[in-house]
């Protein structure tokens, strides 16, 4: 089967199939509308109008209405995806390749090495994960970069455990065997052996960890100890709607449902491309 | 049970380990107690850091907080000075311990539900009821905690919508907790029952003509059941040592709240106290659900 059969149409009955191609069809709106400058809705998402605070949807000239500072709602929404995208992908690169390489070191080095790396990841499970966060966050300061990292860091931990399980099935394989008996370098057996047969997983795992990062995110501005305030994301904008909510459900309601289908997306393209590949 | 002699010993290193971690972690975060809404002078700063020990090398500090920890005395708080961290935790737990115990309840009842009907229902249904999981994973606590605040507390009135005061208050934020977690277990518990069903053993046994209901019980659920409660230590802890977004979204004086308010404030003796108590939990139940997992199918044993 070739690497990138996922784009042929699917064979499986009816509603799956209709799932699985609205979860991609969901997440590349998703990708190209993070795309988008921001500038494209002509309004700056921080720039403030008293005119129209808490304009409602329709008002000529601001789509989706003001919040209550007069911002163009649409505007802070764009601007909120792509930084809340951002951060999801980048978290799930990050946590990806951190928990990848710690996996693979695990499992291919074995023995008491092993042991103890995986003994250092359950202390590292064992600690609060709004601890990591939060301390993370404070060191950091209230960034992007901070976000990114405190998620991060607080959630490499399910990914190196499947890779390290990978890494052992692939190590009792027989072409391992042969290259490693036929004097294959270590280099070489990581680089043209275990990662190329790990790249499915990987990439299912990354697919699952990108809606954690968006989660944690916006969990984290939620409860304000993530981004600070003029920055739009998807967890603030929720926030200020939630502070506004008996007013003006609207403005919680254009985040929550964008948050909410976002996460289903990622999870059904996840999901369609575990079975594919995984089986 | 030479193996849950062995468990427990590591189980210390662990609980010792996290200590560790949280003790060198919470003093490099940037930052102190003492360091609030007016500058003191320096002499007087001096004077404090003296009183509570913080001006010696960190290694000194170190070797003090644990024999202490370890002698079971906890301290008391940085911030309001003379409040005991056992008081603070006695108080907050038993809350955290309620609102968890609930929520996991209707967690476990909704996902064995969920996921019975899911793994029998014909394709139509069933994947519906796989969106519907697929939906509550999605939807995140916060939102839904404050959908059912506007909805239950703001437009009907009928529950209230923040504080810790009879039963009443027990049933929104639990309910805004059990609901992620039960989306996942039933798919969870779906899969392992589908698996089970198609197995040779169950169609034996119904081939032998016994009863649907009986049949389902003691040759599928009883298989199935594993699936579920081999993660359920690690998620019955999150659930009991407190949600702090659900916690703080209403208000609840749990364990959660005093966690993140003791990081905020740099509350050293406060974040070693919780984290502790979260840590055991972990690693108690994660060590409870494995022997409930081994009495229920020996088979996992072999493994």
């Amino acid at each position: 089967m070739n690497r990138f059969s996922f784009m042929l149409p699917d064979r499986r009955p009816g509603l799956q199939r209709i799932l699985g191609l609205s979860g991609v069809l969901f997440f590349s709106l998703l990708v190209s509308l993070s795309l988008l400058p921001s500038s494209w809705t002509g309004l700056d998402p921080v720039e403030q109008n008293t005119r129209f605070v808490l304009a409602p949807p329709g008002t000529p000239g601001h789509l989706l209405g003001c919040d209550f500072l007069g911002r163009d709602n649409l505007s802070r929404l764009v601007s909120g995806s792509t930084v809340s995208l951002f951060i999801g992908v980048c978290v799930g690169l990050f946590s990806t390749v951190l928990g990848a390489f710690w996996g693979l070191l695990s499992g291919y080095r074995g023995g008491m090495f092993d042991t103890i790396l995986m003994r250092l990841l359950e202390v590292w499970y064992a600690l609060p994960e709004l601890l990591i966060a939060t301390i993370l966050m404070l060191a950091l300061g209230h960034g992007i970069f901070a976000v990114v990292v405190a998620l991060s860091i607080g959630g490499w931990m399910g990914v190196a455990r499947v890779v390290r399980g990978e890494t052992l099935k692939i190590r009792e394989q027989a072409y391992l065997e042969a290259a490693r008996s036929i004097g294959a370098s270590p280099v070489r057996l990581v680089f043209r052996h275990f990662l190329p047969n790990l790249l499915p997983v990987l990439f299912v795992l990354l697919l699952f960890r990108i809606p954690g990062g968006i989660l944690g995110e916006s969990t984290l501005s939620f409860l304000g100890l993530g981004l600070s305030p003029p920055a739009s994301s998807w967890g603030t904008l929720v926030n200020e709607g939630w502070k506004a909510l008996p007013l003006t459900p609207w403005i919680l309601a254009f985040p929550a449902v964008l948050i909410v289908l976002a996460l289903l997306a990622f999870q059904w393209f996840g999901e369609s491309l575990g079975k594919r590949w995984l089986q | 049970m030479n193996r849950f002699v062995r468990r427990f010993f590591a189980s210390i290193l662990l609980v010792w380990a996290v200590f560790t971690l949280t003790f060198f972690l919470s003093r490099w975060a940037p930052g102190s107690p003492f360091q609030g809404e007016r500058k003191l002078p320096p002499e007087i700063m001096r004077s404090i850091l003296a009183y509570y020990h913080l001006d010696r090398p960190l290694s000194v500090q170190y070797w003090e907080a644990l024999k202490k920890t370890a002698t079971g005395d906890w301290g008391s708080s940085f911030k309001n000075p003379g409040i005991r961290v056992s008081d603070v935790i006695g108080q907050a737990l038993p809350v955290s311990l309620t609102l968890g115990g609930v929520a996991l309840l209707e967690s476990l009842i909704l996902s064995l539900v969920l996921g019975t009907w899911m793994a029998l229902a014909k394709d139509p249904v069933k994947g519906i009821l796989r969106s519907l999981s697929s939906f509550e994973v999605a939807l995140p606590s916060f939102l839904l905690a404050a959908l059912l605040i506007d909805f239950f507390s703001i437009r009907l009135g009928v529950l209230p919508p923040a504080l810790w005061s009879g039963w009443r208050s027990v049933l929104l934020p639990s309910f805004a907790m059990a609901i992620a977690p039960s989306g996942y277990l039933a798919r969870l518990f779906a899969t392992s029952l589908e698996e089970t069903i198609r197995s040779p053993h169950y169609q034996a046994a119904r081939g032998r003509g016994i009863r649907p209901f009986r049949l389902l019980l003691s040759h599928g659920w009883l298989l199935s059941l594993n699936a579920v409660v081999s993660i359920l230590g690690p998620v019955s802890a999150s659930f009991l040592t407190g949600s702090f977004v659900v916690e703080s979204l209403f208000a609840i004086p749990g364990i959660g709240r005093v966690f993140v308010l003791s990081v905020t404030n740099r509350d050293y003796p406060l974040i070693m106290g919780t984290t502790l108590v979260y840590t055991m939990f972990l690693v108690g139940m994660t060590l409870l659900g494995d022997l409930i997992g081994e009495w229920i199918d020996p088979r996992v044993r072999a493994l």
